[in-house]
């Protein structure tokens, strides 16, 4: 048995909140940048009309903006030297590197510009697991993004692999 | 007359129309602007080979977007995406040639839903990401 990855204070973490709940206004320009910066011109995200003949109550944005539109502006004299800023949501854990592994989203309700989105992420799990590589840890942060009218509009689940 | 797919015309082993994208290094740093990303690798070549990567990394969530838009542009603006995944296997690096693919793999017509096996490969047909997404087709 190979040894544990996972401190036992990062395990009982499992369930806990990673960082305070962030409201904030789903700006047209920004979610607008946002579609450009993608390369989708999609009408529904520009034009009032052809968001509402699809069924929309008014300009809706790229489904996977709001996790951007939540990103908390920092001091650029916080950044570290790869340019990220430290991971205030970070897991203690016993690995040298952290990678992406990829992302599930579940769409419930529209956004619209103009919305209000709060986004609470918690440590959804924590596992080790044993690869071809050795062992690695599965880590899954999840999101859940409501609107000011406390509908759930979706949920995503970042995947990190770390070793 | 609509020209998107709706649940009364969509089969299982239909195949949704090829996406290619490729992102300069201007567009790579307009996704970075827009998404408030500062992370070295995907502007600052010296950098990224310092940490090991061939090139400057195209970011994950911009494919992840770049999928999005491959099912919504398939789907049409009437459809609702209602879930998509995707797994990063490997790094998509500046000025590659990206390919998306996908098929239907099954039908729910109690919800008028269907769920589109995805693929994004790089030119030499290396597997970037598998992907999975339902959609809720627009009306017939």
């Amino acid at each position: 048995m190979s040894t544990s990855l996972i401190p036992p204070e990062s395990l009982a973490r499992v369930g806990e909140i990673l960082s305070e709940p962030v409201t904030v206004l789903i700006d047209q320009r920004e979610a607008q940048r946002y579609a450009y910066a993608v390369g989708d011109l999609n009408p529904i995200y520009f034009d009032e009309g052809s968001a509402q003949a699809a069924g929309y109550r008014s300009i809706t944005v790229p489904p996977l903006f709001i996790t951007h539109a939540l990103v908390r502006p920092k001091p650029a004299d916080e950044l570290r030297l790869d340019g990220l800023y430290e991971d205030t949501a970070a897991v203690s854990l016993q690995v040298s590197r952290m990678m992406f592994g990829g992302e599930e989203w579940d769409f419930l309700e529209p956004v619209h510009v103009g919305d209000e989105i709060t986004g609470t992420t918690r440590l959804a799990d924590l596992d080790q697991k044993e690869g071809k590589k050795g062992p690695f840890v599965r880590l899954v942060r999840e999101t859940t993004f409501t609107n000011q009218d406390e509908q759930v509009v979706a949920r995503s689940r970042q995947v990190g692999i770390a070793r | 007359m609509s020209q998107y797919p709706t649940i009364n015309n969509v089969q299982v082993g239909d195949e949704l129309p090829v996406m290619r994208k490729s992102a300069s290094e201007a567009e790579l740093f307009l996704y970075s602007a827009a998404s408030f990303n500062p992370h070295r690798i995907h502007y600052d070549r010296s950098y990224a080979e310092y940490e090991g990567h061939e090139d400057i990394v195209v970011h994950g969530p911009l494919q992840g977007s770049w999928l999005t838009q491959f099912v919504t542009d398939w789907a049409g603006p009437q459809a609702r995406l209602v879930s998509v995944e995707w797994q990063n296997r490997a790094s998509a690096f500046v000025g590659e040639e990206l390919e998306f693919s996908g098929v239907v793999s099954s039908i729910d017509e109690t919800n008028g839903s269907v769920q589109i096996e995805i693929e994004e490969r790089k030119k030499d047909g290396s597997l970037l990401m598998p992907a999975r997404a339902t959609v809720r087709l627009g009306g017939s």
